[in-house]
This record gives C-alpha cells, sequence and structure tokens, in this order.
C-alpha cells in the first residue's frame, strides 16, 4: 500500500516488535497519531497566534501550558521545544561558547554535542569514561584540571550525557555537575535517553539545562525535543533579540535569537503535546520495562559466549552486547553469512538489529508488553539452539 | 465524522502495535476490537449519510 508517490505506507510497528535502538521511545501514542492527522498542515499551530506572537505564549491549542507543564515535570524553570535535542545543544553552545574556549564532552558523548561545539568555535576536551565505560566526577576534577593546565582556563561549559548512545549506562550527572559548578562551568544534561523514558529531576541533577529528544524518547514526531533551564541560565539562552534594521528600523519584539523565533510549528509540537500526559505517566513505570529488558537479557546471557558490554544489571532498556563468541560463530559457516540472525529474527515478528550485525551490537526493548518481551526472549533462546550454540538456562 | 472514523482506525493501528508479530488478542482486547468495529460501522454510515444525501 502506498501513501504517496513511491512512498510505501511504514507498518514496521504494526508488523514487528522493533528493537532498534534509537526509535523506541519514539514511537507516537494514539493521541499523537490523532493529533498530527489533524494538525498536519504547515502552520496549523499557529491559527490562535495573538501578540506578543511567539509560539510558547499561544494558549490554543494549550502551548503556553505545555511549555509550563515540561517545566514543572523536569523541575526546571522554563522550557523551549526545539528541533531535536542537538538544536538543545546548539542553542547553548551558540551562548557560552566563543572561538578557542575549552568545552567539556565525554568519550561517550553524541556526534550532534561535538557539532554544536565545533559551530561555536569551541575546542573539545573529553572527559575518558573509566573501565566500566563510566563517566566520573573524580575523572571530570582531573580533566578540567588538565584543561587549566593545558590553555590557562577552565572549560566554558560542560555536556555530560544523562544515558549514553553508546552503552545505554547512567552517569552520575549530579556529581559532574557538582564538581563543574566548583569551576563555575555550566553543565548541560543531555536527556535524550532519559526524558520521557524514566523520571528526570534537573534540581536534584544540579544541572543548568535539560535537553531532551521528542523523537527519541518522548513518543513524538520527528524533528522535535526540548530545552530546559534553570531561571538563572534562562534569562542567557532564551534572551530576545535586539537587532534593529538600519533602513526600516524594525524590531523583533520577543523573538528569541537562539530559538530562531519560532520552533516548532505543527505536527512536530502537536505530536509531543498529545503524547505528553501519556509520556508523563509512563516515565512512572520504568520498573517495567527494566524487568522485560531483564527478561530478554537473562535469555541472552544464557547463550554461551554471549557478553553485555554495558553496566549489569542494566538501569536503561537499552544494551549493547557482544556476540561475538555466540552468534557470530555461527555466522562463519551459516550460508548465510551474519544476515541469517536478521534473517531469523525477522521470521519471528522482530526487526531492529542491524542487518549483518554478529558481532557487537545494540538494541532497545522500551515500550514492549509483557508477552513481546518473553516472545524476544525466546526467540533469541529457539535461533541460539537452532544454530547448535550452547544455552545454559 | 470523518476524524471520528480515522481515530477509531487509529486505536486499532494501536492494538496491532501492542500485539505485534502474533496478533493475537486476549479476552479484553477481542471485546475492544470488536466495540471499535462496531463504531468503525456506526461512523462509516454516518459518513455515507452526510456525504451522499
Amino acid at each position: 500500500m502506498r501513501c504517496g508517490n513511491g512512498i510505501e505506507a511504514r507498518q514496521v510497528n504494526e508488523l514487528f516488535i522493533n528493537i532498534d535502538p534509537i526509535q523506541a521511545g519514539g514511537r507516537l501514542t494514539a493521541d499523537a497519531m490523532k493529533a498530527v492527522i489533524a494538525y498536519g498542515d504547515g502552520y496549523s499551530v499557529c491559527d490562535n497566534c495573538r501578540k506578543p506572537n511567539r509560539l510558547d505564549y499561544i494558549s490554543k491549542p494549550p502551548i503556553a501550558e505545555f511549555h509550563k507543564d515540561v517545566a514543572k515535570w523536569l523541575n526546571m524553570d522554563a522550557v523551549r521545544t526545539v528541533p531535536g535535542a542537538r538544536r538543545g545543544f546548539q542553542a547553548v553552545a551558540q551562548t557560552y561558547v566563543n572561538k578557542g574556549d575549552p568545552v567539556l564532552l565525554t568519550t561517550l558523548s553524541h556526534y550532534t554535542e561535538f557539532l554544536a561545539v565545533e559551530e561555536a568555535g569551541g575546542v573539545a576536551r573529553e572527559i575518558p569514561a573509566n573501565e566500566n565505560k563510566l563517566v566520573t566526577p573524580d575523572a571530570t576534577a582531573a580533566k578540567i584540571e588538565a584543561v587549566k593546565k593545558e590553555s590557562g582556563r577552565a572549560p566554558v561549559l560542560a555536556f555530560i550525557d544523562h544515558v549514553d548512545y553508546q552503552y545505554g549506562n547512567t552517569h552520575d550527572v549530579a556529581g559532574i555537575a557538582k564538581v563543574a559548578h566548583q569551576y563555575d562551568i555550566p553543565v548541560v544534561c543531555n536527556g535524550a535517553y532519559t526524558v520521557g523514558i524514566l523520571p528526570v529531576d534537573g534540581k536534584a541533577l544540579g544541572v543548568d539545562f535539560v535537553v531532551g529528544s521528542g523523537h527519541k524518547s518522548m513518543a513524538a514526531p520527528a524533528p522535535s525535543g526540548i530545552l530546559a533551564a534553570t531561571a538563572e541560565r534562562e534569562k542567557e539562552v532564551f534572551r530576545t533579540t535586539a537587532i534593529v534594521g538600519d533602513v526600516t528600523n524594525r524590531k523583533f519584539g520577543i523573538k528569541e535569537p537562539e530559538m530562531m523565533g519560532c520552533t516548532l510549528m505543527g505536527a512536530t509540537l502537536i505530536g509531543m503535546m498529545a503524547s505528553f500526559p501519556h509520556v508523563k505517566e509512563r516515565t512512572k513505570h520504568f520498573d517495567r520495562d527494566l524487568a522485560n529488558h531483564q527478561t530478554v537479557m537473562e535469555a541472552l546471557l544464557s547463550i554461551e559466549g554471549t557478553e553485555c558490554l554495558s553496566e549489569y544489571p542494566r538501569k536503561h532498556t537499552m544494551t549493547r552486547v557482544d556476540t561475538t563468541a555466540s552468534f557470530d560463530k555461527v555466522a562463519e559457516t551459516h550460508k548465510k553469512r551474519g544476515y541469517y540472525l536478521q534473517s531469523a529474527l525477522e521470521e519471528r515478528g522482530i526487526t531492529g538489529v542491524i542487518p549483518g550485525a554478529t558481532k557487537v551490537w545494540k538494541f532497545n526493548t522500551y515500550g514492549t508488553t509483557r508477552k513481546q518481551a518473553e516472545h524476544l526472549a525466546r526467540s533469541f533462546v529457539e535461533i541460539a539452539r537452532g544454530n547448535g550454540l550452547v544455552v545454559t538456562a | 465524522m470523518t476524524f471520528q472514523a480515522i481515530y477509531t482506525l487509529t486505536d486499532l493501528r494501536i492494538l496491532l502495535r501492542e500485539t505485534a508479530p502474533s496478533h493475537e488478542f486476549d479476552a479484553n482486547q477481542k471485546v475492544q476490537v470488536q466495540r471499535l468495529l462496531e463504531n468503525l460501522e456506526r461512523q462509516v454510515g454516518s459518513l455515507k449519510q452526510e456525504m451522499l444525501k
């Protein structure tokens, strides 16, 4: 079935259990799907835009209220919606980083944090993760001292991933922020894998900014996300325009340069808003998702040779595994080579593992039902047994 | 009425997602599917009346 010229209707999530590591938390809720149908037109949320003409002031649909609700939910003071977490990183970097300024990242930071620093002219300085693939407050302090020694000044900004995209490990953001603040370094918490998945309290983390991804973790269409700030930082990153045209003498009211005026003006915003009550609720039940993930992990680890490369027991539903000594052994002689695993999974209605991957790969079980998690666990074991691997449980 | 029918189909779509890949419904889900399909029939009936009058 097609929904446009050459565009096949996408039924991945209707036909399969999708364990793609980046797609799990962005699947739309029913309300988001309904809202997107009604608000698909370009400027659909702007019908009732009145002075002072800014997105976050619109009350019908309740966009202003949504902004306040998200800030409260994250225990931060101000929120703006942005076209993806990366645009949140960009807004903060553009505010605080000047040419040649050192900026703290980590060896597990997402590439968009690097690009945000690069665009602002900053210099990336990475805090190394330890042997457990965790970034610690001690390593942060050591890196800041090293940067001071190298450049004669402390970094001007720090980006810390709450849960990193490589291992899905949970880092001590509160401890790291405490250290960074001792050097007056503002801290951005990258919550792309946590905001909308599990409870996030910006004040408890002690960070200056929380960035979330709508399409990754808030059941919203892409590109969408949020940038939340403390009252102190709000005035800086959400400052209003001061520019004046020399011929027309035009000014642009309360538009915000870092937001480039209004941000999400249609289906993206309305989808995020429609999902929000469900997203808020689901974060309270993350333990269920973790229990489902544990079921799948136990099945995978029962296959002799399989290793969990992420911290274990798991604190998040996205995990990196090494199956070099299990599934990859089969690939050496299988007629489908490395593609047999994906093929066998798809035969069982499972998708989302990178085609051909049998060595190191990631998956995410977030949002699966109990029954689906059990099906996943059973399928991995069946595939292993069916290909002559030893299963210990 | 157009939205109602589309939204009913959306609810059915969500059920397909929740039960993928087998789409085997438990007792509660069967009741839900039955109710949604009946609603859909009624909504399509109303659309016929409204749009073809």
